[in-house]
């Protein structure tokens, strides 16, 4: 594994990400993460909110577009992510608190999808909210908030 | 272009918190008085507007003291006590401009202001003004030789020090980090609210009426206060990796704009009228699309701030 982390680090493009003398390298890089996750975290909060009963004249109907913007977001920080993983592979393959993030950035998504699946997938109208799908919501904003301190606290710890 | 810097932005813009709180406690009170509910609304219109001024009007204080504190004709100690006294101050104009907003929120969703909100923008308002006035006031004794005291009379203000600020921040490892990570929650927040209620005004979730939207603008308000409270910190605990940073007058600029854009989706009632599938006029989403692109301009400029500027 070690091998693969080293060998990737070393690859041109990893190097390019790290060390390229130019604002379009790793800090724009680095930027759209951050806007992703701002895109992402964004739309799957308004819709747990909406879930947890703030708001409850929205529709639920149409906020199922919020799911697009949501995926929009997942693939930004996909690619933008895997690139600084790629960049920095040896430090962080090997940090426990990367793979803390990564455990709560799954939970995220697979709760998000859960509550598609649970709210979306009858397709009746109106849609109602069954009782497990706060239980979801709550864990969905729980597991952001976690990614989100887990991540920013790498740039602290080395 | 004449040319023009920080301090001088600072001279030019420094009586807006005195005089616009003046000016609007001055509407609030002549509005209860006549019981003119359109009187009231405009004093807490200007009030949030006010706070959103007195931003840079801080910042480039704290600029300018960089900038002259190592001065022989100027007094350190009026410039101490003037930051301690102002930042008080713009505490209060801050908060009055946030409860000044949730009175208006209020008034836009459930057709009146609770007692609580408007006792206490009242309350604060005149609190503000206790303190923006001596802030002011001490201000002019740094560098006005003609109203100059005894610098011993100069006296700190005591209850809130920029110092003790910058000493908690940088010298508690944890207090960085943690409002570093309070920031980005603050900022997803932020952004999603604001994208989603500008994006309906695009076109978007068609099928939501305007005012079920508008529910959920106070979330985006404490997005936006937990950011600013964080920012605050950065700003106090290092100063100089701001002021002189390009990137962070425009991460200001752009918050400007973001923050007159929560007023405009507050109060204006052509937007508040979009019933379920109503489209929004071609200005309505003009000013939503310069919002989005103005909160985007905010993460950018914020995010790049170490690497186009000096910062850390």
């Amino acid at each position: 594994m070690m091998n693969l982390f080293t060998w990737l680090e070393g690859s041109a493009f990893s190097t390019w990400v790290r060390e390229a003398p130019t604002i379009w390298a790793f800090s724009t890089i680095l930027t759209l993460h951050t806007f992703g996750m701002g895109v992402l975290v964004g739309a799957s909060g308004l819709l747990d909110l909406r879930l947890l009963g703030i708001g409850r004249t929205m529709p639920l109907g149409p906020l199922e577009s919020l799911y697009r913007i949501m995926w929009a977001g997942f693939w930004l920080n996909l690619v933008t992510g895997s690139m600084l993983f790629a960049a920095d592979a040896t430090s962080r393959g090997t940090q426990w608190l990367f793979f803390v993030k990564m455990l709560f950035v799954i939970t995220g998504i697979v709760t998000m999808v859960l509550i598609r699946r649970q709210v979306y997938g009858a397709r009746t109208e109106p849609i109602t909210v069954p009782a497990s799908v706060r239980g979801l919501a709550a864990l969905s904003l729980v597991a952001w908030v976690a990614a989100i301190t887990a991540g920013r606290l790498l740039a602290y710890v080395n | 272009m004449p040319y023009m810097n920080l301090p001088h932005l600072h001279l030019l813009m420094n009586h807006v918190p005195t005089v616009g709180t003046v000016v609007a406690l001055g509407l609030f009170l002549l509005g209860m008085a006549r019981r003119n509910e359109h009187l009231r609304h405009a004093a807490l219109e200007v009030f949030f507007l006010i706070a959103l001024a007195t931003l840079p009007v801080y910042l480039t204080g704290v600029a300018a003291q960089l900038e002259i504190q190592g001065r022989p004709d100027v007094s350190r100690p009026a410039i101490a006590a003037h930051h301690d006294a102002a930042l008080l101050a713009f505490i209060l104009i801050m908060l009055t401009g946030f409860v000044s907003w949730l009175a208006l929120w209020q008034f836009r969703r459930h057709g009146r202001s609770s007692s609580a909100s408007i006792g206490g923008v009242l309350l604060l308002a005149v609190l503000s003004l206790a303190v923006v006035g001596p802030a002011a006031s001490v201000g002019g004794e740094i560098r006005h030789p003609e109203i100059k005291q005894d610098e011993k009379a100069i006296a700190p203000a005591g209850w809130v020090s920029a110092a003790a600020v910058q000493d908690l921040v940088t010298t508690k490892p944890w207090v960085w980090p943690t409002a570093e990570t309070l920031h980005f929650i603050g900022l997803s927040l932020l952004f999603g609210i604001l994208f989603a209620i500008n994006l309906r005004l695009l076109g978007g979730f068609r099928g939501i009426s305007y005012a079920s939207m508008h529910r959920m603008l106070p979330w985006g308000m404490l997005g936006f206060g937990v950011n600013l409270i964080t920012g605050m910190l950065f700003f106090i605990a290092a100063p100089e990796q701001y002021t002189a940073n390009a990137p962070f007058l425009w991460k200001i600029i752009c918050l400007m704009i973001a923050g007159a854009d929560l007023l405009y989706l507050t109060v204006f009632d052509k937007i508040w009228a979009l019933e379920p599938g109503d489209d929004a006029a071609t200005l309505d989403k003009a000013i939503a699309a310069t919002a989005i692109v103005a909160w985007v301009g905010v993460i950018y400029w914020g995010r790049m701030l170490p690497f186009l500027g000096n910062a850390f």
